[in-house]
């Protein structure tokens, strides 16, 4: 990676992305020691309310009318929301949070997997040998 | 084979995050940045009386409510700054590789904070996974 990229705006949001989700990580595990993955869940959609105003606010309180784009982030939410429960409740089986996160975070393994067979894109060979990590990975961790 | 008690939890996340990585790029052909995430945030309380935890709701110690909040804060602000990463001119082949590495800021800190050790061959598996999120995500 060129220095230019690294003092780019994309490569310092990304940064503060990589760092915001892992303190995301880290607070939910915190969190789900107490408190059970429902009511984590419950707690968590009200958490993400103040930076939906805020980008509210800053679109001056206006949002676009497409109705399809609408339903496909609504159900966004949905799915996000019932695989954050998923996840509170990993976390609450008392494994290790290190292992839970990387295992999760394999979940680019499935939107490939569904854009080859919907969205007809073709995979790589760099996604075929990421296949081959992730089977890797699942069977050491299943022993 | 012997299965974690996690093993199907994290198998509920990886199906559902699969979904939604491709509903993400199905919304966001159509609509802001910006607008898909508050209307994931109202998918998100779509959901919410679904986990409503009734009387328990009072329970709960305010230390582990903050963590809740705040880890659902950060979520969301990872959120809008990996779409403000694209928007900023990032190609998405270079984003989101390098924002899928965020368990690696866990693996890093988890020892310090939480004082779980991994093993040798925990280890290996973790450095799999994430050279595998890295590659899938190109």
């Amino acid at each position: 990676m060129k220095l230019a990229s690294l003092k780019s705006r994309w490569f310092l949001f990304s940064i503060l992305c990589v760092l915001c989700w892992g303190a995301w990580a880290m607070l939910a595990k915190l969190g789900s020691r107490e408190i059970p993955a429902e009511a984590s869940q419950f707690f968590f959609a009200w958490g993400a309310v103040p930076v939906a105003l805020v980008l509210l606010a800053a679109r001056r309180w206006k949002l676009e009318k497409d109705f399809k784009g609408i339903g496909y982030s609504v159900a966004n939410g949905i799915l996000a929301g019932v695989g954050g429960w998923a996840l509170f409740a990993a976390y609450r089986t008392g494994g290790s949070t290190s292992i839970i996160t990387v295992v999760t975070g394999m979940y680019p393994l499935i939107t490939v997997m569904l854009a080859v067979g919907i969205l007809r894109e073709r995979l790589t060979r760099l996604h075929l040998l990421g296949l081959a990590f992730a089977a890797a990975a699942f069977v050491i961790f299943s022993y | 084979m012997h299965l974690p008690p996690w093993f199907w939890f994290a198998a509920v996340v990886l199906i559902t995050w699969g979904v939604v990585g491709l509903l993400q790029k199905l919304s966001t052909n159509c609509i802001s940045a910006e607008s898909a995430l508050i209307w994931l945030v109202v998918g998100f309380l779509i959901l919410a009386p679904v986990f409503y935890p009734g009387k328990a709701l009072f329970s709960y110690s305010a230390r582990s409510l903050v963590f809740i909040l705040a880890s659902a804060a950060f979520n969301a602000t990872g959120a809008w700054a990996l779409l403000a990463a694209m928007k900023s001119g990032g190609k998405a082949s270079l984003v989101v590789p390098l924002t899928a590495l965020y368990p690696l800021v866990v693996v890093l800190v988890a020892p310090l904070i939480l004082r779980e050790s991994i093993s040798l061959l925990q280890g290996a598996g973790v450095g799999c996974a994430l050279v595998a999120v890295a590659l899938l995500s190109t």
